[in-house]
């Protein structure tokens, strides 16, 4: 024991416990502390104010829809994401002649920058836009929206794009659990009489379950810090409308309401740990016991 | 109908319908790079069709106005040195946690996998890189990109190294190497796909960003291309041709790096997913 203690020194760790500190943990611990502040650009002094900052963030109606905004937009894209990244798997993983080329097209958008995307679905978004257009061409006119200007829809547009945007990535682990899976499995219940619907409720879901979860908790915590594409695309508009957490940040960034800035931070901090958390250790407790 | 000719059947309605689905992904990308061809009237029926004319100078025209090859630059050297110190420090922190089996290397160990979740505090960094007194500099994003990444750097290697046979630095030890020796000429050659991953996934995720420099760098002349893309897109809203071609020359490095180390992309992700 004390052997191997002496062989692997714990200064080799230190390099990047210091940046990873200094540059992420510790601003996040001190979060804490200067939610509780009055922390702005145009005081001197910092003063303790109790609950106040998430007393306002509470009471403030664009606060509130923003976090209600966020909340829309993680839920939305968890499930958008997966289902089709699933769907898109199970397809890409049956022998098909293009199976290779679409897999690769389905993944593109993914390796792409968020403001890439975001700027070319400007054009297609528009109200006398390109979506708009193809259904006006094939008869569906009432099917046209003002996706980008229509408050009560703006969310959801936004939230399709970054579906559209991500759920390639999605079917990228969802394939490798599947390719995963030996085939005697599915030979062995189709012997046995199993439907292809069985099997997949009976072997495929259960196996892919490591894939379900790490894309459950990449999509929900990808979804709840969402910024870049509500940035570009509404930056938050129209008036209002498409407020997200991180986009709030920004704005009482630039307002140099730092204090509060930081105690809508701290409250996103709260909300991810507290779902995924209790997800992780779920999942921890799983794979032991299997 | 037979079972082959139903499998048949089967098969090929998959493959139609997968087929017009891709169209979905297919036409933005589309329109975006024949775009980008186009002249500026042209351009504003966004319409899928060949340019009348390729207008290649377009790129030439983005070069010039919009500053994009100090962005460039600026990308280049801020992507590639977070990923160079984001390497070094998460493989070698790594490799210590994966072999020490004690309380305090297991704390470490969730101590950095909390950053896989916790969202960034933005404006507390920005206080604390104005107490080292370099805010605005490139130095200070390099650091915040090798930081915010640490944690899923360390995942990976943690779980690589792991798969290492431990005898492998026994035999090493016994025959008299110090531990940079076991790190430098042992480890690290076996790591080097795990580093190829890191490589690539730092470099996708730090080239597409917008949101640190966006807070982290005031002065426009040490943007990054994504960032100086939108500040373009402001300027010339109307030159949708010059807009597409900043697009695709934005896009270029990471898909010139998704052709040529797909698999290293694909490893990594489901290698880390797997072990999660």
């Amino acid at each position: 024991m004390h052997k191997s203690k002496s062989m692997y020194p714990y200064y080799l760790v230190l390099p990047a416990l210091l940046v990873y500190f200094i540059f992420f943990a510790f601003p996040a611990l001190i979060g804490f502390y200067y939610s509780f502040t009055d922390w702005r650009l145009d005081r001197t002094t910092i003063q303790f104010i109790g609950w106040a900052n998430f007393e306002r963030i509470f009471s403030d109606k664009i606060l509130l829809l923003a976090i209600k905004n966020t909340l829309i937009f993680a839920v939305v894209t968890v499930i958008g994401k997966n289902v089709l990244g699933l769907l898109l798997a199970l397809g890409l993983n049956m022998k098909l002649k293009t199976r290779n080329l679409l897999r690769a097209i389905y993944f593109t958008p993914s390796i792409l920058s968020i403001l890439v995307i975001s700027i070319v679905f400007t054009p297609i978004l528009r109200t006398e836009g390109m979506l708009n257009g193809l259904f006006e061409w094939l008869g569906f006119e009432s099917l046209a929206q003002a996706w980008l200007t229509n408050p009560s829809i703006v969310i959801w547009t936004i939230s399709a794009v970054a579906i559209w945007q991500g759920a390639g990535f999605q079917m990228t682990i969802y394939l490798a659990g599947l390719q995963g899976i030996s085939k005697e499995y599915y030979e062995a219940a189709k012997i046995d009489g199993a439907s292809g619907w069985r099997s997949f409720w009976n072997i495929t879901l259960p196996l892919l379950l490591p894939a379900l979860n790490i894309n459950l908790m990449l999509t929900l915590i990808g979804g709840l810090k969402v910024f870049s594409e509500v940035y570009v695309l509404t930056g938050g508009g129209p008036g209002n409308a498409s407020q997200v957490v991180g986009t709030i940040i920004l704005r009482a960034f630039g307002e140099g309401n730092w204090g509060l800035g930081t105690a809508v931070n701290t409250l996103l901090f709260v909300c991810v740990a507290i779902i995924a958390v209790p997800l992780i250790i779920f999942m921890r407790r799983k794979e032991v016991a299997e | 109908m037979s079972i082959r000719a139903r499998s048949f059947l089967y098969h090929l309605v998959v493959e139609i319908l997968l087929i017009l689905l891709a169209l979905v992904i297919v036409v933005p990308l589309l329109l975006m790079f024949l775009g980008s061809f186009m002249n500026s009237v042209e351009v504003m029926q966004f319409r899928i069709q060949l340019p009348e004319k390729w207008q290649f100078s377009n790129y030439l025209t983005v070069f010039e106005k919009g500053g994009l090859g100090r962005a460039f630059l600026n990308g280049i050297v801020i992507t590639v040195i977070s990923c160079l110190v984001n390497i070094v420090t998460s493989s070698a922190a790594a490799f210590i946690l994966a072999r020490r089996e004690s309380k305090l290397s297991n704390f470490l160990y969730l101590f950095f996998f909390m950053g896989l979740i916790a969202p960034m505090s933005t404006i507390t960094t920005i206080r604390v890189v104005q107490w080292f007194g370099f805010y605005g500099s490139i130095t200070s994003v390099v650091f915040v990109y090798a930081a915010l990444n640490t944690a899923f750097s360390i995942f990976l290697y943690t779980g690589f190294v792991k798969s290492l046979p431990k005898a492998l630095d026994e035999a090493a030890f016994i025959e008299g190497a110090n531990i940079f020796q076991v790190y430098l000429k042992i480890v690290t050659p076996l790591l080097l796909p795990v580093n190829a991953t890191v490589a690539i996934m730092v470099f996708m995720g730090v080239w597409n960003d917008i949101s640190i420099p966006l807070y982290f760098l005031p002065d426009s002349s040490k943007w990054t291309m994504p960032l100086s893309v939108y500040n373009f897109y402001g300027m010339y809203s109307r030159e949708w041709n010059l807009i597409f071609a900043d697009l695709v020359l934005t896009s270029l490095p990471v898909i010139i790096l998704y052709v040529f180390a797909q698999r290293f992309i694909v490893s990594g992700m489901t290698a880390g997913a797997m072990k999660g």
